[in-house]
């Protein structure tokens, strides 16, 4: 069965048209969430809104949990996903720098294109600077490049990493979600509204 | 509810609604193409396609841009662009249908509006690098890796929100 | 009334909808184990197994090579020396030990072709059918008595004897034909059928089913 594409259920032609439909979904969805404000953005990390978290658990929680109910009943094959690959320090430096980037740009690029179709400046400016930035590391790239390709471990999941059945690392995933999202209430509750 | 949203723009639907929507779509994505959602693919591809016009020749000696240039076929071909067009578009409408169009630059009222746009470059370069760096940003990496539990998509996950709540304390005025 | 009872319950919407993702989560965790690979059970293979159809018999596959059948792969099992001396006409060679090497998945991974497995008995070709059938590969058939039956029964037939029924006769008959038709006089059987081999290369296009690794990243 799935995924259809690559399993030559659905031909070549249809990529192009899912891939504009999905993204359609996708950029409402955000849209949707308020993701076009970065205001609102930036809340998961002073405490004024949690909406950053809640959508994005949710959203994994959701999804992983879907992905391996279908895996069981044969509609899905996870062989034929893609998974993102595993870069040790690549994955953590890369991932610092972006942090920083998210808290002095309040967006990530998913949403900054949101924000870019209602008309904000700033999320013009910020999708100018993410070419900047692109174009910075493929100019640079020699400096990079050990950094890029080193300390690969493959395509790897968790259940490689950490030898535990899939199921459990789902439950704890959803568990944790779950307490964030307790937590982040009590917090909300604490900290002094921010209008924006 | 047209009113209250007409009245107060900043009317989101329900973070967990959102959620379970976007969830949803991932599986949907996985399901059909057997990849995940991204966003700064686009704007790679766009660099490159940039890069290319300028000098076809620094592109095809360049070690990063030489990935992504084969032969005729434009870099702009790839199914990320055209998902992310997508993206601008659902944007659109979501934006009109609640009334949040409109030319302007959203900040602090502590900070002046060019102070916004300097930060909003500086982080957009960081965030170009990082996602350079980790192959992927918050949703190619992070939201889809977590998605098949990569472990490279939860390393990203963690790095990202880890540096982010260490380094929010020196851009606090920008946001409250 | 009513509007109360529903004002409780959504005062705990939130408890409720966290519940339902435990549950989904739990539930993940208490499904009963289960063999991923299994794509055909014990059972499935048994009622496959027994089926006669899998079976092709030598008069069969004569026929359909001489009707110039272009649905019939051969597959021949044996190893590379064994078919370089001898071979079926049109057959590839795929040895058993690399059945199910990627390269020939193209061959027998496909639903154009009724595929005949054969080796120089039985045996070799029936371990490969029930290891192709486990991956559900499918049109796959055993020729009966391998090439050795072949031998017995289309290029050299026994002659039937007076008291055999008509039938024998004609298959007696067709048996010669056929084995004229492959251009036999039983003692020449091998250069003949090098000529043979020469003259009729069947040119199959690889099918490889379409399938890719899907990419990604951002």
């Amino acid at each position: 069965m799935g995924p259809l594409i690559p399993n030559g259920i659905l031909t070549d032609e249809w990529n192009i048209i899912i891939a504009v439909l999905i993204g359609l979904a996708f950029g409402f969805i955000l849209e949707a969430s308020g993701f076009s404000s970065s205001r609102k953005l930036a809340g998961v990390f002073y405490g004024y809104d949690f909406a950053v978290l809640k959508v994005f658990f949710t959203a994994a929680v959701v999804s992983v949990i879907g992905l391996y109910y279908m895996d069981y009943l044969g509609w899905i094959e996870m062989g034929m996903l893609y998974v993102h690959p595993t870069y040790v320090w690549a994955a953590i430096i890369g991932g610092a720098i972006m942090g920083v980037g998210f808290v002095a740009g309040g967006f990530c690029p998913g949403t900054s294109l949101c924000a870019v179709a209602i008309g904000k400046l700033d999320a013009w400016i910020y999708v100018f600077g993410i070419m900047i930035g692109v174009f910075v590391f493929s100019e640079a790239y020699n400096v990079f490049e050990g950094l890029y390709n080193g300390s690969f471990l493959g395509n790897i999941t968790l259940v490689d990493s950490f030898d535990i059945p899939a199921s459990w690392i789902i439950f704890g995933v959803t568990v944790i979600a779950l307490a964030a999202f307790f937590v982040s209430d009590i917090v909300r509750k604490r900290i002094k509204k921010v209008f924006y | 509810m047209d009113k209250a949203s007409e009245n107060n723009k900043h009317v989101y639907w329900n973070p967990y609604f959102g959620g379970f929507l976007l969830g949803l779509l991932i599986i949907f994505t996985f399901y059909m193409t057997g990849r995940g959602l991204g966003a700064s693919g686009a704007m790679k591809s766009s660099v490159v396609t940039l890069v290319d016009k300028v000098s076809h020749e620094h592109t095809v000696n360049n070690g990063y841009y030489s990935k992504f240039v084969q032969g005729d076929e434009s870099p702009m071909n790839t199914w990320l662009v055209f998902e992310s067009l997508g993206v601008l578009a659902g944007a659109f409408i979501s934006g009109s249908l609640s009334g949040r169009i409109g030319f302007r630059v959203q900040h602090s009222p502590k900070i002046t509006s060019r102070r916004r746009l300097v930060f909003a470059l500086t982080g957009g370069v960081l965030f170009g690098l990082g996602a350079q760096i980790a192959r992927g940003c918050t949703s190619g990496a992070a939201l889809s890796g977590m998605a098949v539990l990569s472990t490279g998509g939860f390393i990203t996950m963690l790095a990202i929100f880890g540096t982010a709540y260490l380094f929010a304390y020196f851009f606090r005025k920008n946001w409250i | 009334m009513i509007n109360r009872k529903l004002a409780k319950i959504l005062a705990n919407r939130y408890v409720i909808l966290a519940s339902l993702l435990f549950i989904a989560a739990l539930g993940l965790l208490v499904l009963p184990g289960y063999k991923k690979n299994e794509r055909v059970t014990a059972e499935d293979l048994l009622a496959q197994v027994v089926n006669p159809e899998r079976y092709m018999t030598s008069d069969e596959l004569a026929e359909k090579i001489i009707a110039k059948d272009p649905s019939i792969l051969l597959i021949d099992l044996r190893s590379e020396n064994e078919y370089n001396e001898y071979t079926m006409p049109g057959a590839f060679n795929i040895p058993l030990d690399q059945i199910l090497d990627p390269e020939s998945e193209g061959y027998l991974n496909q639903d154009q072709y009724d595929i005949v497995l054969f080796s120089n008995q039985n045996l070799t070709a029936d371990q490969a059918w029930i290891l192709l059938t486990r991956k559900g590969y499918k049109n796959l058939h055993v020729l009966d008595g391998g090439i050795n039956g072949w031998y017995n029964t289309i290029l050299n037939p026994l002659k039937p004897t007076e008291n055999m029924p008509k039938e024998a006769f004609d298959r007696y008959d067709f048996r010669l034909a056929a084995a004229m038709y492959f251009g036999v006089g039983g003692e020449t059987l091998q250069d003949k059928d090098a000529e043979e081999e020469g003259s009729r290369k069947l040119v199959v296009p690889v099918m490889k089913k379409k399938k890719r690794k899907p990419e990604g990243g951002c």
